[in-house]
């Protein structure tokens, strides 16, 4: 009798343990530099989850859900410090980072320690590419993005000849080299392919490199949108008139802001996101109502936090394992897309090619059905 | 408490915060819907109460209840510096070493990560106060040997698979050489001419990294770098050695802390040396010092290469601790946090550029609770911290008496 | 040759906008041998509060003309002032310290006022309004914008007007001794503290100028955007040799240039390295710079 209830008084103490508290999130993304405004979009995007998921009445078994966000300026040592930080919060899950090479570093770090990261942001194929157990990604990849922009170029503008220009960040390189093969061995002739640095304003130089080259398409790769903005007035000034193409760091709706007429008719790539599904609506009120108008990833750190916390519900707890089987069971309508993780952590590309009209980004060519919306 | 001179102090503190709301309100005031006065206030009051509560205890410390305090603190002040400068300098030295040495043991994850990054930058602080604390010579590049000596690790360790202990001397000597170099074509420059120079090397190595895409992979960075590793003796099955590679945070916190006692008694013994009184004499006035002999040009690229090599060192252990490297690293700003640690710290003090380094590296993340405001709040301490302590937080004690002393 | 010209103008246009910078760096290194790291922020301090000017003078339905020009004057006016506290505070109280103490108080003080503009401004970058400053014309195949000669009218008045200030008034003259010896022109009676201020909140002004338009010939602007054109301005005047007005003018002109032709013929992505290492080509054979007096002072 005495062991009995010596058991059920160690069950109990070590349920409770494991039930009681609060459940630890963190994010981590640049939230001061250079990327800050999608650094912040990030983190805010994640707030917003816990904040929806906590109005719900939380997650069974845990108290509260608490959100630590941290700083990682887009720099690797940064990043490293951030994630070692938030290891030592106990956080159980990071959504971040945004870019590639911050990622990767903290990965290292948040994997050791078992803890889930969830990138809304890092496309870089090596993220995922790792053997990584408790690394996922909620958008999509630059090969896949790199495929459907050359879809785009060959099938539906029927170009001869594209110049590609990129500014030398492991994403935007790497994706710009990605177009150029993918180019190339679709018959279409790379006329040139030029780097700019980051933190450059002026663009003349190379601009009129490619004025005199006269491409059909002009593809942009740039880390961040509002230098994709300034490259786009410059090459509007400048009289370029090939198709303007970017991609989906330079798709948010600060292009238009800083661009104006001048970004109208330019082709983006991006993850397709259905605006009139139910859980885009909810996420957009829940969203806008403290934060304002949603960017590029904000909708994508929703979905990564909110995956996770789906996970820890249908896992009963936050034990790493556990959830990492739940995460790959999961099967729903996120804000951004249709979520469902697969074993190496990606959750699959859906790029297809927006088009700017107006102060509006609208869903233009699908490149798997080679048709206009 | 109207004496003139406390009138004075209140009117320029009014000025002050005038001028400060003056400056805050078209920042925040002026909005295409019209004028706005409130947004600016709210901040305004924030930063303006503490200032006045400031400004009045500095008013009343002639008061007895705060002279009292005062006289209190002082006494504590006086009593344990007088404590510090009557122990024995080796006394000190193992109380900080028994101190480092426990840290890890009672620590979480977090503080040695942090740890880790002080003493890196201690190594680097260390290795440019050779160059600008002792040689005076400014110099904005530095972090381009930090550079070199990372990327010669990731790249020797990837592709040849060498041992971090091997490749620690290679990048040592290679950084040593880039310094020669850099310095080769600088030395013939004065002042901020150096400086500028100095400057345009290290954007130049970082460029290069940057785009010399088939060796240093550009800005992808190099994956998978090895940590450090070490044949430990084992007695399993008979004595063997055992390879193990040291990858927590306490085995990496054990190997930068003995990076960094290198690096502090190699520079002790240089500052006392007597190539370290020819670059002092060099700082002070170089014709001068050429006159009584020195080879200024030798020993001003000596100092560069000495420089270079702890700066190497530090490199190659970034690497590994990192397992990745990429440019964006070493960009100017982290040659401008180097030179700020041993300017803080106090030129030419070697507890005070580990001080420096202290305050620089943990600062930032003391303030990490503030998130947005946590670099504001760190330039905004730089500032106070150099205009109270012009001379450092630990100034060296110069040799002898200079003109400017007696003026 | 009509790819030559467009760049070279390209080139005058970017040379333009470091000059305007550089001066700055220049006459305050002139006067109290200091780096000031700030100055970048004052040029994006004073393009901000144009953009936030111009939006302001336009709800109000004045003319574009009248807008820009009161944003302008305003704004330099603004730097000017901020310049002046920033040096009475942080530069100031070191006056007597050793150099490199006040460089690094630049430092803190360049840190924090970036930050204070990204917390007062926001993160993302704003949106300059360009359709008042639109459209330009060709001659020849070459493409000429209306902002472009405006930036470097504008460069150029500013310019004649500063030498004028300096070389043909009492004030010039001022602060022309200051520079020159500080205890021996204030033996003559000579402020040198209202000299000191005078020259900060001149070399203030002409960024706050700059930050303007560039908002204006680029579209946007961001809280960071003092950073690089910082550092190449500093190079510029250093290249031109550190302290001398005209210098800074020509070594403005002709980092841009290299800038651009190296980015046209060469390669985009080592333009910098092109640029620096002219720099360095010119200091080795030329230790002061092209315009410099021998700096006779070797400690830091």
């Amino acid at each position: 009798m005495k062991r009995i209830v010596l058991a059920t008084l160690v069950v109990a103490l070590f349920s409770g343990a494991a039930y009681a508290g609060a459940l630890k999130l963190g994010s981590q993304s640049p939230l001061t530099g250079q990327y800050a405004a999608d650094g912040n979009d990030i983190a805010n995007g994640a707030r917003t989850a816990v904040e929806v998921v906590k109005a719900e009445g939380g997650i069974k078994g845990f108290d509260d859900i608490i959100l630590s966000p941290q700083d990682d300026a887009c720099d690797p040592r940064q990043a490293v410090a951030a994630a070692n930080k938030l290891v030592n919060e106990k956080v159980s899950a990071v959504v971040g980072s945004y870019c590639s090479s911050s990622t990767i570093p903290a990965s290292e770090v948040l994997d050791e320690a078992k803890i889930l990261m969830i990138t809304p942001a890092s496309t870089n194929e090596k993220v995922t590419e790792r053997g990584f157990k408790y690394m996922y990604r909620t958008c999509g990849r630059d090969d896949d993005q790199s495929k459907a922009a050359v879809a785009f170029m060959k099938d539906f503008l029927k170009a001869k000849n594209v110049y590609v220009v990129d500014d030398k960040t492991s994403y935007s390189q790497g994706l710009a080299d990605n177009v150029e093969a993918g180019a190339t061995a679709a018959g279409i002739k790379v006329l040139g392919h030029e780097h700019v640095n980051q933190g450059d304003k002026d663009y003349s130089a190379v601009l009129t490199k490619v004025k005199e080259a006269n491409p059909e398409v002009f593809y942009i790769s740039l880390q961040n949108s509002a230098t994709g903005a300034l490259m786009v007035i410059q090459a509007k000034r400048m009289g370029i008139k090939a198709a303007l193409m970017g991609q989906d760091a330079v798709y948010h709706p600060q292009l238009m802001e800083i661009a104006k007429a001048d970004a109208e008719g330019m082709y983006l790539t991006f993850g397709y996101t259905d605006e009139n599904a139910p859980a885009y609506k909810k996420f957009l009120a829940a969203y806008s109502a403290k934060y304002g108008k949603p960017g590029a990833y904000s909708a994508y750190a929703y979905d990564s936090a909110m995956a996770y916390l789906m996970a820890v519900k249908a896992a009963g707890s936050a034990d790493p394992d556990k959830v990492r089987a739940a995460m790959l069971k999961l099967d729903f309508d996120g804000a951004s897309k249709h979520m469902k993780y697969k074993e190496n952590g990606d959750s699959g590309s859906n790029y297809i090619i927006q088009k700017v009209a107006g102060d509006k980004f609208i869903n233009f060519w699908n490149p798997e059905t080679g048709k206009l919306y | 408490m109207t004496t003139p001179e406390s009138r004075k102090g209140l009117l320029g503190l009014g000025l002050a915060l005038g001028l400060f709301y003056l400056l805050l309100w078209p920042l925040l005031g002026i909005k295409a819907e019209g004028l706005f006065f409130a947004d600016a206030f709210a901040v305004w009051w924030r930063v303006a109460l503490p200032v006045v509560l400031c400004f009045l205890v500095y008013l009343l410390r002639d008061k007895p209840a705060l002279l009292a305090v005062r006289r209190t603190g002082q006494r504590l002040g006086s009593s344990l510096s007088g404590l510090i400068s009557a122990l024995p300098r080796p006394l000190l030295a193992a109380i900080g070493l028994a101190l480092a040495l426990v840290f890890p043991f009672c620590t979480e994850r977090y503080a040695q990560d942090v740890a880790i990054n002080v003493l890196v930058y201690v190594c680097l602080g260390l290795g440019l106060n050779v160059v600008v604390g002792l040689a005076g010579l400014l110099d904005l590049g530095y972090i381009a040997f930090y550079g070199v000596g990372a990327y010669t690790y990731a790249l020797l360790a990837v592709h040849f698979h060498l041992s971090f202990w091997l490749c620690l001397p290679i990048a040592a000597s290679l950084a040593a050489v880039a310094g020669c170099i850099i310095g080769y074509p600088t030395l013939r420059m004065r002042g901020d001419y150096l400086a500028i120079v100095t400057l345009g090397f290290g954007e130049i190595v970082r460029i290069i990294l940057n785009n010399w895409m088939s060796l240093t992979n550009g800005p992808n960075g190099i994956l998978s770098v090895p940590p450090p590793d070490i044949f430990w003796p084992s007695f399993e099955s008979g004595f063997s050695f055992e390879h193990i590679w040291l990858k927590k945070l306490i085995y990496l916190y054990f190997i930068i802390l003995l990076l960094a006692l290198a690096t502090i008694v190699a520079v002790y013994r240089i500052n006392n040396s007597r190539i370290g009184r020819a670059l002092e004499a060099i700082r002070e006035d170089e014709t001068a010092a050429e006159l009584m002999g020195v080879n200024t040009f030798l020993l001003k690229l000596l100092a560069y290469a000495m420089g270079a090599v702890f700066g190497g060192v530090a490199g190659t252990f970034f690497a590994a601790r990192m397992r990745f490297v990429s440019p964006e690293s070493f960009t100017f700003i982290e040659s401008a946090m180097v030179l700020a640690m041993v300017v803080l710290g106090g030129m030419g003090s070697i507890p005070g550029v580990i001080l420096g380094a202290l305050a620089l590296i943990a600062l930032p993340e003391v303030f990490r609770g503030f998130e947005l405001y946590r670099m504001l709040v760190f330039g905004g301490v730089m500032c106070l911290m150099m205009i109270f302590r012009p001379r450092g937080l630990w100034p060296a004690k110069r040799l002898g008496t200079r003109s400017e002393d007696r003026e | 040759m009509q790819f030559f010209l467009q760049q070279f103008i390209n080139g005058i246009t970017l040379g333009g906008v470091y000059a305007l910078i550089a001066l700055g760096y220049t006459m305050v290194y002139g006067i109290i041998q200091l780096i000031n790291f700030a100055h970048g922020e004052f040029f994006a301090a004073g393009g901000y509060l144009g953009v936030i000017l111009l939006t302001w003078l336009a709800a109000q339905g004045l003319p574009p003309v009248i807008c820009i020009a009161l944003a302008l004057v305003l704004a330099m006016i603004y730097c000017a002032v901020l310049a002046m506290c920033v040096e009475k505070v942080a530069y100031k109280p070191l006056r007597q310290s050793p150099r490199l103490s006040v460089l690094l108080s630049a430092l803190g003080m360049s840190i924090f006022l970036q930050n204070g503009l990204m917390l007062t401004q926001g993160v993302y970058d704003r949106a300059y309004p360009t359709a008042m400053t639109s459209g330009g014309f060709e001659v020849g195949g070459i493409l000429v914008s209306y902002m472009q000669i405006f930036i470097v009218a504008i460069t150029a008045i500013l310019l004649l007007g500063l030498n004028a200030l300096v070389f043909r008034t009492r004030i010039g003259k001022a602060m022309r001794a200051t520079a020159q010896d500080k205890t021996m022109s204030a033996l003559v009676g000579i402020n040198a503290s209202h000299i000191i201020s005078l020259t900060f909140a001149i070399g203030a002004g002409l960024a706050a100028a700059a930050g303007i338009m560039v908002g204006f010939y680029y579209g946007s602007i961001n809280y960071s955007m003092g950073f690089v054109p910082g550092i190449k301005a500093f190079s510029a005047a250093v290249l031109g040799g550190i302290g001398n007005i005209t210098g800074a003018m020509l070594g403005g002109f002709i980092i841009g240039m290299v800038e651009i032709f190296a980015a046209g013929y060469i390669s985009s992505e080592y333009k910098d390295v092109f640029a620096f290492i002219i720099l360095i080509l010119v200091l080795y054979f030329m230790p002061t710079g092209i315009m410099g007096e021998n700096v006779d002072d070797t400690r830091v």
